[in-house]
Protein backbone atom coordinates (compact mmCIF):
# COMPACT_ATOMS: atom_id res chain seq x y z
CA UNK A 1 0.00 0.00 0.00
CA UNK A 2 2.59 2.36 0.97
CA UNK A 3 4.54 1.63 -2.31
CA UNK A 4 1.54 2.08 -4.61
CA UNK A 5 0.58 5.84 -2.88
CA UNK A 6 4.10 7.20 -3.54
CA UNK A 7 4.23 6.36 -6.92
CA UNK A 8 1.25 8.46 -7.27
CA UNK A 9 2.08 12.20 -9.47
CA UNK A 10 2.02 14.98 -7.37
CA UNK A 11 -0.57 16.20 -9.65
CA UNK A 12 -2.95 12.95 -8.51
CA UNK A 13 -2.77 15.24 -5.19
CA UNK A 14 -4.78 18.23 -6.45
CA UNK A 15 -7.35 15.30 -7.41
CA UNK A 16 -8.23 14.06 -4.47
CA UNK A 17 -10.69 17.11 -3.47
CA UNK A 18 -12.69 16.08 -7.13
CA UNK A 19 -13.76 12.58 -5.56
CA UNK A 20 -14.95 13.58 -2.49
CA UNK A 21 -18.02 14.56 -3.37
CA UNK A 22 -18.88 11.56 -6.22
CA UNK A 23 -17.54 8.89 -2.94
CA UNK A 24 -20.12 10.44 -0.40
CA UNK A 25 -22.70 10.13 -2.88
CA UNK A 26 -21.90 6.70 -3.44
CA UNK A 27 -22.04 5.66 -0.10
CA UNK A 28 -25.47 7.65 0.30
CA UNK A 29 -27.18 5.77 -2.37
CA UNK A 30 -25.87 2.65 -0.72
CA UNK A 31 -26.96 3.29 2.65
CA UNK A 32 -30.71 5.15 0.89
CA UNK A 33 -31.06 1.70 -1.06
CA UNK A 34 -30.26 -1.05 1.68
CA UNK A 35 -32.85 1.09 3.98
CA UNK A 36 -35.77 1.07 1.62
CA UNK A 37 -35.29 -2.37 0.30
CA UNK A 38 -34.66 -3.69 3.73
CA UNK A 39 -38.21 -1.96 4.34
CA UNK A 40 -39.84 -3.54 1.57
CA UNK A 41 -38.07 -6.89 1.79
CA UNK A 42 -39.44 -7.85 5.18
CA UNK A 43 -43.26 -8.03 4.73
CA UNK A 44 -42.55 -9.62 1.09
CA UNK A 45 -40.21 -12.48 2.97
CA UNK A 46 -43.02 -13.39 5.01
CA UNK A 47 -45.48 -13.68 1.69
CA UNK A 48 -43.23 -15.74 0.04
CA UNK A 49 -42.29 -18.21 2.94
CA UNK A 50 -44.08 -21.31 3.04
CA UNK A 51 -44.16 -21.24 6.83
CA UNK A 52 -45.47 -18.11 7.34
CA UNK A 53 -47.91 -17.93 4.07
CA UNK A 54 -50.01 -20.87 3.34
CA UNK A 55 -51.51 -19.58 0.57
CA UNK A 56 -49.73 -21.12 -2.30
CA UNK A 57 -50.72 -19.01 -5.00
CA UNK A 58 -49.85 -15.54 -3.77
CA UNK A 59 -46.50 -17.06 -2.40
CA UNK A 60 -45.66 -18.68 -6.02
CA UNK A 61 -46.40 -15.91 -7.45
CA UNK A 62 -44.03 -13.16 -5.44
CA UNK A 63 -41.20 -15.90 -5.87
CA UNK A 64 -41.75 -15.79 -9.61
CA UNK A 65 -42.04 -12.34 -9.81
CA UNK A 66 -38.51 -11.69 -7.84
CA UNK A 67 -36.83 -14.15 -9.41
CA UNK A 68 -37.88 -12.83 -12.62
CA UNK A 69 -36.16 -9.14 -11.67
CA UNK A 70 -33.43 -11.09 -9.90
CA UNK A 71 -32.24 -11.85 -13.59
CA UNK A 72 -31.27 -9.14 -14.59
CA UNK A 73 -28.43 -7.46 -13.25
CA UNK A 74 -27.92 -4.19 -11.94
CA UNK A 75 -25.90 -1.99 -13.92
CA UNK A 76 -28.48 -3.05 -16.99
CA UNK A 77 -31.75 -1.59 -14.60
CA UNK A 78 -29.56 1.53 -13.99
CA UNK A 79 -29.00 2.11 -17.92
CA UNK A 80 -32.84 2.00 -18.92
CA UNK A 81 -33.73 3.96 -15.64
CA UNK A 82 -31.62 6.46 -16.56
CA UNK A 83 -33.40 7.28 -19.48
CA UNK A 84 -36.69 7.26 -17.97
CA UNK A 85 -35.92 9.39 -15.08
CA UNK A 86 -32.82 11.43 -15.80
CA UNK A 87 -29.53 11.51 -14.86
CA UNK A 88 -28.11 11.46 -11.09
CA UNK A 89 -28.34 9.89 -8.08
CA UNK A 90 -32.30 8.74 -8.69
CA UNK A 91 -31.95 6.22 -11.29
CA UNK A 92 -28.99 4.58 -9.35
CA UNK A 93 -31.26 4.32 -6.17
CA UNK A 94 -34.01 2.41 -7.74
CA UNK A 95 -31.54 0.25 -9.77
CA UNK A 96 -30.11 -1.16 -6.51
CA UNK A 97 -33.93 -1.22 -4.59
CA UNK A 98 -35.25 -3.78 -7.53
CA UNK A 99 -31.94 -5.74 -7.36
CA UNK A 100 -32.06 -5.59 -3.28
CA UNK A 101 -35.70 -6.44 -2.73
CA UNK A 102 -34.55 -9.86 -4.77
CA UNK A 103 -32.39 -11.01 -3.23
CA UNK A 104 -32.91 -10.35 0.73
CA UNK A 105 -36.41 -11.56 0.01
CA UNK A 106 -35.03 -14.84 -1.29
CA UNK A 107 -32.33 -15.28 1.01
CA UNK A 108 -34.75 -14.49 4.31
CA UNK A 109 -37.56 -16.44 3.14
CA UNK A 110 -35.11 -19.59 3.16
CA UNK A 111 -34.19 -18.20 6.30
CA UNK A 112 -38.01 -18.24 7.83
CA UNK A 113 -38.38 -21.77 6.32
CA UNK A 114 -36.06 -23.55 7.62
CA UNK A 115 -36.71 -22.08 11.44
CA UNK A 116 -38.02 -23.85 13.98
CA UNK A 117 -42.23 -24.87 13.32
CA UNK A 118 -42.79 -25.79 16.81
CA UNK A 119 -43.64 -22.32 17.99
CA UNK A 120 -45.59 -21.60 14.87
CA UNK A 121 -47.66 -24.67 15.70
CA UNK A 122 -48.00 -23.42 19.13
CA UNK A 123 -49.61 -20.52 18.14
CA UNK A 124 -51.90 -22.02 15.23
CA UNK A 125 -52.82 -24.46 18.64
CA UNK A 126 -54.27 -21.59 20.96
CA UNK A 127 -56.11 -20.12 17.76
CA UNK A 128 -53.88 -17.45 16.66
CA UNK A 129 -54.82 -15.77 13.33
CA UNK A 130 -51.52 -15.96 10.44
CA UNK A 131 -50.50 -12.52 11.11
CA UNK A 132 -50.83 -12.83 14.77
CA UNK A 133 -48.85 -15.93 14.75
CA UNK A 134 -46.32 -14.25 11.84
CA UNK A 135 -45.50 -11.12 14.39
CA UNK A 136 -45.20 -12.11 17.34
CA UNK A 137 -43.64 -15.69 16.80
CA UNK A 138 -41.90 -15.59 13.03
CA UNK A 139 -40.65 -12.51 13.35
CA UNK A 140 -38.60 -12.76 16.23
CA UNK A 141 -36.93 -16.21 14.56
CA UNK A 142 -36.28 -14.07 11.77
CA UNK A 143 -34.49 -10.94 12.99
CA UNK A 144 -30.97 -12.33 12.72
CA UNK A 145 -31.32 -13.81 9.26
CA UNK A 146 -32.83 -10.40 8.54
CA UNK A 147 -30.03 -8.04 9.57
CA UNK A 148 -27.67 -10.54 8.50
CA UNK A 149 -28.78 -10.70 4.69
CA UNK A 150 -29.38 -6.66 4.70
CA UNK A 151 -25.74 -6.07 6.20
CA UNK A 152 -24.32 -9.00 3.00
CA UNK A 153 -26.73 -6.10 0.84
CA UNK A 154 -25.05 -3.41 2.04
CA UNK A 155 -21.72 -4.13 0.72
CA UNK A 156 -22.89 -5.72 -2.12
CA UNK A 157 -24.35 -2.38 -2.74
CA UNK A 158 -21.71 -0.06 -2.00
CA UNK A 159 -19.59 -2.37 -4.77
CA UNK A 160 -22.47 -1.27 -7.06
CA UNK A 161 -22.97 1.91 -6.49
CA UNK A 162 -19.19 2.37 -6.70
CA UNK A 163 -19.82 1.67 -11.04
CA UNK A 164 -23.53 2.56 -11.80
CA UNK A 165 -22.10 6.44 -12.54
CA UNK A 166 -20.70 4.20 -15.79
CA UNK A 167 -24.49 4.39 -17.61
CA UNK A 168 -25.13 7.62 -15.76
CA UNK A 169 -26.57 6.58 -12.40
CA UNK A 170 -24.78 8.60 -9.95
CA UNK A 171 -21.88 8.44 -8.01
CA UNK A 172 -18.07 7.44 -8.52
CA UNK A 173 -18.56 6.27 -11.75
CA UNK A 174 -19.16 9.01 -13.42
CA UNK A 175 -15.97 10.17 -12.56
CA UNK A 176 -14.79 6.99 -13.50
CA UNK A 177 -15.87 7.45 -16.45
CA UNK A 178 -14.81 10.71 -17.46
CA UNK A 179 -10.88 9.94 -16.37
CA UNK A 180 -11.41 7.24 -18.64
CA UNK A 181 -12.24 9.13 -21.60
CA UNK A 182 -9.16 11.36 -20.91
CA UNK A 183 -6.90 7.96 -20.11
CA UNK A 184 -5.57 9.80 -17.04
CA UNK A 185 -5.01 6.48 -15.51
CA UNK A 186 -3.06 7.96 -12.60
CA UNK A 187 -6.45 9.50 -11.60
CA UNK A 188 -8.18 6.13 -12.02
CA UNK A 189 -5.22 4.30 -9.80
CA UNK A 190 -7.05 6.93 -6.92
CA UNK A 191 -10.26 6.65 -7.71
CA UNK A 192 -9.82 2.30 -7.52
CA UNK A 193 -8.17 2.82 -4.37
CA UNK A 194 -10.48 4.90 -2.89
CA UNK A 195 -13.10 2.28 -3.62
CA UNK A 196 -10.72 -0.26 -2.21
CA UNK A 197 -10.74 1.34 0.88
CA UNK A 198 -14.24 2.28 1.34
CA UNK A 199 -15.14 -1.59 0.59
CA UNK A 200 -12.52 -2.95 2.75
CA UNK A 201 -13.32 -1.28 5.89
CA UNK A 202 -17.28 -1.70 5.04
CA UNK A 203 -16.30 -5.50 4.82
CA UNK A 204 -14.55 -5.54 7.86
CA UNK A 205 -16.93 -3.10 9.68
CA UNK A 206 -20.19 -5.54 8.70
CA UNK A 207 -18.22 -8.50 9.54
CA UNK A 208 -17.90 -7.24 13.24
CA UNK A 209 -21.06 -6.48 13.35
CA UNK A 210 -22.11 -9.75 12.39
CA UNK A 211 -19.92 -11.71 15.15
CA UNK A 212 -22.45 -9.56 17.66
CA UNK A 213 -25.45 -10.49 16.15
CA UNK A 214 -24.86 -14.36 15.75
CA UNK B 1 -51.21 -16.17 48.39
CA UNK B 2 -47.68 -15.36 46.96
CA UNK B 3 -47.21 -12.26 44.64
CA UNK B 4 -45.80 -13.58 41.06
CA UNK B 5 -42.90 -11.78 40.39
CA UNK B 6 -42.15 -11.01 36.86
CA UNK B 7 -38.59 -10.53 36.05
CA UNK B 8 -37.38 -7.36 34.03
CA UNK B 9 -36.94 -7.67 30.82
CA UNK B 10 -33.38 -7.90 29.49
CA UNK B 11 -31.92 -4.44 28.49
CA UNK B 12 -29.52 -4.62 25.91
CA UNK B 13 -27.74 -1.37 25.34
CA UNK B 14 -26.01 -1.76 22.50
CA UNK B 15 -28.49 -2.82 20.59
CA UNK B 16 -30.13 0.14 21.17
CA UNK B 17 -27.08 2.07 20.46
CA UNK B 18 -26.45 0.15 17.42
CA UNK B 19 -30.61 1.09 16.17
CA UNK B 20 -30.18 4.82 17.08
CA UNK B 21 -26.47 4.77 15.16
CA UNK B 22 -28.55 3.32 12.22
CA UNK B 23 -30.96 5.12 11.81
CA UNK B 24 -29.12 8.31 12.43
CA UNK B 25 -26.93 7.33 9.47
CA UNK B 26 -30.06 6.82 6.82
CA UNK B 27 -31.60 10.01 8.02
CA UNK B 28 -28.30 11.75 7.32
CA UNK B 29 -28.31 9.91 3.56
CA UNK B 30 -31.60 11.17 2.66
CA UNK B 31 -30.66 14.61 4.39
CA UNK B 32 -28.15 15.32 2.23
CA UNK B 33 -28.35 13.20 -0.54
CA UNK B 34 -28.42 15.81 -3.59
CA UNK B 35 -31.85 13.83 -5.60
CA UNK B 36 -35.06 16.23 -6.77
CA UNK B 37 -37.62 14.45 -4.71
CA UNK B 38 -40.71 16.46 -6.67
CA UNK B 39 -39.27 13.47 -9.39
CA UNK B 40 -40.74 10.97 -6.56
CA UNK B 41 -44.01 12.19 -6.97
CA UNK B 42 -44.97 11.28 -11.39
CA UNK B 43 -42.40 8.45 -10.95
CA UNK B 44 -44.93 5.25 -10.52
CA UNK B 45 -46.90 6.69 -13.78
CA UNK B 46 -43.65 7.00 -15.25
CA UNK B 47 -42.63 3.53 -14.82
CA UNK B 48 -46.48 2.03 -15.68
CA UNK B 49 -46.02 3.99 -19.07
CA UNK B 50 -42.38 3.46 -20.15
CA UNK B 51 -43.47 -0.51 -19.28
CA UNK B 52 -46.43 -0.23 -21.70
CA UNK B 53 -44.06 1.12 -24.08
CA UNK B 54 -41.39 -1.84 -23.79
CA UNK B 55 -43.94 -4.74 -23.46
CA UNK B 56 -46.85 -3.49 -24.75
CA UNK B 57 -46.07 -4.02 -28.32
CA UNK B 58 -41.98 -5.68 -28.43
CA UNK B 59 -40.11 -5.09 -31.65
CA UNK B 60 -40.02 -8.35 -32.13
CA UNK B 61 -37.86 -8.28 -35.54
CA UNK B 62 -35.10 -7.86 -33.81
CA UNK B 63 -34.94 -10.53 -31.56
CA UNK B 64 -32.75 -12.59 -33.90
CA UNK B 65 -30.27 -9.98 -33.35
CA UNK B 66 -30.70 -9.95 -29.43
CA UNK B 67 -30.55 -13.82 -29.45
CA UNK B 68 -26.99 -13.13 -31.58
CA UNK B 69 -25.69 -10.53 -29.29
CA UNK B 70 -26.71 -13.08 -26.13
CA UNK B 71 -24.54 -15.62 -27.87
CA UNK B 72 -21.89 -13.28 -28.15
CA UNK B 73 -22.09 -12.31 -23.96
CA UNK B 74 -22.62 -15.95 -23.39
CA UNK B 75 -19.13 -17.09 -25.17
CA UNK B 76 -17.36 -13.94 -23.56
CA UNK B 77 -18.53 -15.81 -20.12
CA UNK B 78 -17.42 -19.31 -21.27
CA UNK B 79 -13.95 -17.72 -22.50
CA UNK B 80 -14.06 -15.58 -19.04
CA UNK B 81 -14.58 -18.53 -16.81
CA UNK B 82 -12.37 -21.38 -18.69
CA UNK B 83 -9.51 -18.85 -18.45
CA UNK B 84 -10.19 -17.98 -14.92
CA UNK B 85 -10.09 -21.72 -13.77
CA UNK B 86 -7.00 -21.97 -15.57
CA UNK B 87 -5.63 -19.18 -13.64
CA UNK B 88 -6.88 -19.71 -10.58
CA UNK B 89 -6.62 -23.32 -10.04
CA UNK B 90 -2.89 -23.43 -9.67
CA UNK B 91 -2.64 -20.21 -7.20
CA UNK B 92 -5.80 -21.51 -5.17
CA UNK B 93 -3.04 -24.69 -4.72
CA UNK B 94 -0.45 -22.76 -3.46
CA UNK B 95 -3.25 -20.70 -0.80
CA UNK B 96 -3.98 -23.74 0.87
CA UNK B 97 -2.89 -24.90 3.94
CA UNK B 98 0.06 -27.67 3.21
CA UNK B 99 0.62 -26.87 0.28
CA UNK B 100 2.35 -23.93 -0.03
CA UNK B 101 4.95 -21.68 1.75
CA UNK B 102 3.22 -19.35 4.45
CA UNK B 103 3.87 -16.30 3.12
CA UNK B 104 3.26 -17.08 -0.39
CA UNK B 105 -0.20 -18.49 0.86
CA UNK B 106 -0.78 -15.19 2.53
CA UNK B 107 0.20 -13.37 -0.27
CA UNK B 108 -2.19 -15.26 -2.43
CA UNK B 109 -4.98 -14.45 0.22
CA UNK B 110 -4.12 -11.02 0.19
CA UNK B 111 -4.31 -10.70 -3.32
CA UNK B 112 -7.56 -12.64 -4.22
CA UNK B 113 -9.63 -10.83 -0.97
CA UNK B 114 -8.09 -7.67 -3.33
CA UNK B 115 -9.42 -8.72 -6.36
CA UNK B 116 -12.90 -9.59 -5.09
CA UNK B 117 -12.80 -6.05 -3.76
CA UNK B 118 -13.03 -4.39 -7.27
CA UNK B 119 -15.99 -4.80 -9.34
CA UNK B 120 -14.97 -6.11 -12.62
CA UNK B 121 -16.40 -3.55 -14.61
CA UNK B 122 -13.40 -1.37 -13.30
CA UNK B 123 -11.05 -4.16 -14.39
CA UNK B 124 -12.61 -4.36 -17.74
CA UNK B 125 -11.89 -0.03 -17.69
CA UNK B 126 -8.51 -0.80 -16.46
CA UNK B 127 -7.55 -3.21 -19.20
CA UNK B 128 -8.68 -2.03 -21.91
CA UNK B 129 -6.31 0.36 -22.67
CA UNK B 130 -4.19 -2.71 -23.54
CA UNK B 131 -6.13 -5.04 -25.39
CA UNK B 132 -9.31 -2.61 -27.17
CA UNK B 133 -13.07 -2.64 -26.44
CA UNK B 134 -13.19 -5.81 -27.71
CA UNK B 135 -15.25 -9.31 -26.27
CA UNK B 136 -11.81 -10.87 -25.34
CA UNK B 137 -11.97 -7.69 -23.34
CA UNK B 138 -14.30 -8.98 -21.38
CA UNK B 139 -13.47 -12.07 -21.21
CA UNK B 140 -10.07 -11.20 -19.60
CA UNK B 141 -11.86 -9.20 -17.27
CA UNK B 142 -14.11 -11.53 -16.43
CA UNK B 143 -11.16 -13.97 -15.99
CA UNK B 144 -9.14 -11.82 -13.88
CA UNK B 145 -11.84 -11.08 -11.43
CA UNK B 146 -13.00 -15.42 -11.16
CA UNK B 147 -9.82 -15.45 -9.60
CA UNK B 148 -10.85 -13.59 -6.47
CA UNK B 149 -13.99 -15.83 -5.59
CA UNK B 150 -12.27 -19.12 -7.82
CA UNK B 151 -9.06 -18.59 -6.07
CA UNK B 152 -11.07 -18.56 -2.33
CA UNK B 153 -13.43 -21.07 -3.16
CA UNK B 154 -10.62 -23.52 -4.54
CA UNK B 155 -8.08 -23.33 -1.34
CA UNK B 156 -11.38 -23.69 0.72
CA UNK B 157 -12.19 -27.11 -0.57
CA UNK B 158 -8.23 -28.37 -0.64
CA UNK B 159 -8.44 -27.54 2.94
CA UNK B 160 -11.58 -29.11 3.32
CA UNK B 161 -10.73 -32.28 2.56
CA UNK B 162 -10.09 -35.38 4.86
CA UNK B 163 -6.40 -36.31 5.74
CA UNK B 164 -6.30 -39.67 5.77
CA UNK B 165 -6.40 -40.18 1.56
CA UNK B 166 -3.68 -37.76 1.61
CA UNK B 167 -1.38 -39.44 4.40
CA UNK B 168 -2.06 -43.05 2.97
CA UNK B 169 -0.69 -41.22 -0.81
CA UNK B 170 2.13 -39.75 1.37
CA UNK B 171 2.95 -43.14 2.87
CA UNK B 172 3.06 -44.82 -0.58
CA UNK B 173 5.52 -42.72 -1.68
CA UNK B 174 3.82 -39.48 -3.88
CA UNK B 175 5.76 -36.45 -4.01
CA UNK B 176 3.45 -33.14 -3.73
CA UNK B 177 1.82 -33.15 -7.65
CA UNK B 178 0.89 -36.41 -6.71
CA UNK B 179 -0.57 -36.49 -3.73
CA UNK B 180 -2.70 -33.30 -5.00
CA UNK B 181 -3.87 -35.67 -8.18
CA UNK B 182 -4.60 -38.66 -5.55
CA UNK B 183 -4.95 -37.36 -2.08
CA UNK B 184 -6.85 -34.09 -2.90
CA UNK B 185 -8.40 -34.30 -6.41
CA UNK B 186 -11.40 -37.61 -6.30
CA UNK B 187 -12.41 -35.91 -2.85
CA UNK B 188 -12.45 -31.86 -4.16
CA UNK B 189 -13.70 -32.85 -7.41
CA UNK B 190 -17.35 -32.56 -6.90
CA UNK B 191 -17.25 -29.16 -4.99
CA UNK B 192 -14.60 -27.61 -7.55
CA UNK B 193 -16.74 -28.64 -10.57
CA UNK B 194 -20.15 -27.41 -8.09
CA UNK B 195 -18.15 -23.47 -7.99
CA UNK B 196 -16.56 -23.34 -11.41
CA UNK B 197 -20.28 -24.15 -12.66
CA UNK B 198 -21.72 -21.79 -10.25
CA UNK B 199 -19.03 -19.09 -11.59
CA UNK B 200 -20.48 -19.49 -14.92
CA UNK B 201 -24.05 -18.38 -13.83
CA UNK B 202 -22.04 -15.63 -12.21
CA UNK B 203 -20.37 -14.86 -15.41
CA UNK B 204 -23.38 -14.93 -17.35
CA UNK B 205 -24.64 -12.02 -15.70
CA UNK B 206 -21.54 -10.48 -15.64
CA UNK B 207 -20.87 -10.21 -19.14
CA UNK B 208 -24.39 -8.80 -20.06
CA UNK B 209 -23.23 -5.84 -17.71
CA UNK B 210 -19.56 -5.54 -19.35
CA UNK B 211 -21.61 -5.14 -22.84
CA UNK B 212 -22.34 -1.45 -21.08
CA UNK B 213 -18.63 -0.22 -21.62
CA UNK B 214 -18.97 -1.11 -24.85
CA UNK B 215 -17.04 -4.33 -25.29
CA UNK B 216 -19.77 -6.03 -27.24
CA UNK B 217 -22.60 -8.50 -26.36
CA UNK B 218 -26.56 -8.06 -25.21
CA UNK B 219 -24.70 -4.81 -22.91
CA UNK B 220 -23.38 -3.20 -25.50
CA UNK B 221 -27.30 -3.62 -28.01
CA UNK B 222 -28.96 -2.35 -24.95
CA UNK B 223 -27.18 0.75 -24.59
CA UNK B 224 -27.57 1.51 -28.00
CA UNK B 225 -31.45 1.05 -28.20
CA UNK B 226 -31.66 2.90 -24.68
CA UNK B 227 -29.94 5.89 -26.33
CA UNK B 228 -32.12 5.56 -29.40
CA UNK B 229 -35.22 5.44 -26.92
CA UNK B 230 -36.00 2.82 -28.83
CA UNK B 231 -38.35 1.24 -26.04
CA UNK B 232 -40.13 -1.62 -27.88
CA UNK B 233 -36.71 -3.10 -28.69
CA UNK B 234 -35.16 -2.44 -25.04
CA UNK B 235 -38.08 -4.87 -23.85
CA UNK B 236 -36.98 -7.76 -26.64
CA UNK B 237 -33.55 -7.23 -24.91
CA UNK B 238 -34.82 -7.46 -21.20
CA UNK B 239 -37.05 -10.23 -22.24
CA UNK B 240 -34.69 -12.33 -23.57
CA UNK B 241 -31.58 -11.30 -20.89
CA UNK B 242 -34.26 -12.81 -17.98
CA UNK B 243 -35.25 -16.01 -20.12
CA UNK B 244 -31.47 -16.57 -21.13
CA UNK B 245 -30.46 -16.02 -17.95
CA UNK B 246 -32.71 -18.43 -16.05
CA UNK B 247 -32.30 -20.75 -18.81
CA UNK B 248 -28.30 -20.95 -17.69
CA UNK B 249 -29.09 -21.14 -13.84
CA UNK B 250 -31.65 -23.74 -14.23
CA UNK B 251 -29.62 -25.94 -16.24
CA UNK B 252 -26.45 -24.83 -14.47
CA UNK B 253 -28.64 -25.75 -11.10
CA UNK B 254 -29.81 -29.49 -12.50
CA UNK B 255 -25.98 -30.54 -13.65
CA UNK B 256 -24.81 -29.00 -9.86
CA UNK B 257 -27.44 -31.26 -7.74
CA UNK B 258 -26.15 -34.21 -10.16
CA UNK B 259 -22.76 -33.85 -9.59
CA UNK B 260 -23.29 -32.96 -5.55
CA UNK B 261 -25.50 -36.21 -5.22
CA UNK B 262 -24.89 -38.15 -7.67
CA UNK B 263 -27.76 -39.86 -9.33
CA UNK B 264 -30.76 -40.68 -8.15
CA UNK B 265 -30.97 -44.40 -7.00
CA UNK B 266 -33.48 -46.28 -9.22
CA UNK B 267 -35.29 -48.53 -6.75
CA UNK B 268 -35.48 -51.90 -9.21
CA UNK B 269 -39.01 -53.88 -8.85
Amino acid sequence: MQAKSSSFSCRTGSFFPRTVAPLTETLQMAVIATAVGALISLPLSFWAARSTNPNAFWRVLVRGILNVIRSVPDLLYAAVLVAMVGVGALPGILALLLFNVGIIVKLVSEAIDTNEDGPLEAGRAVGATQAKINRTLALPDAWPAFANQTLYVFELNVRASSVLGLVGAGGMGLLIDSVRTFYRYDQLSLIILEILIVVVVIDVASSAIRRRLV
Amino acid sequence: MSVIVVPARPRRPWLVAGWIAVTAVVVLAFWSIDINWVRLVDLPSEIVRYLFLMFGSPNWEKLPEALWQTWRSVEMAWVGTVLGILLATPLSLFAARGFGPAWLRSLLRGLFSLIRAVPEIIIAVVILSVTGLTPFTGALALAINGIGTLGKWGYEAVEGVSPGPIEAARAAGAGTSQVLRWGVWPQAAPTFWSFWLYRFEINVRSSAVLGLIGVGGIGDMLTSYTQYREWSTVGVLLIVVVIVTMLIDWASGVIRRRIMEGARARVLV
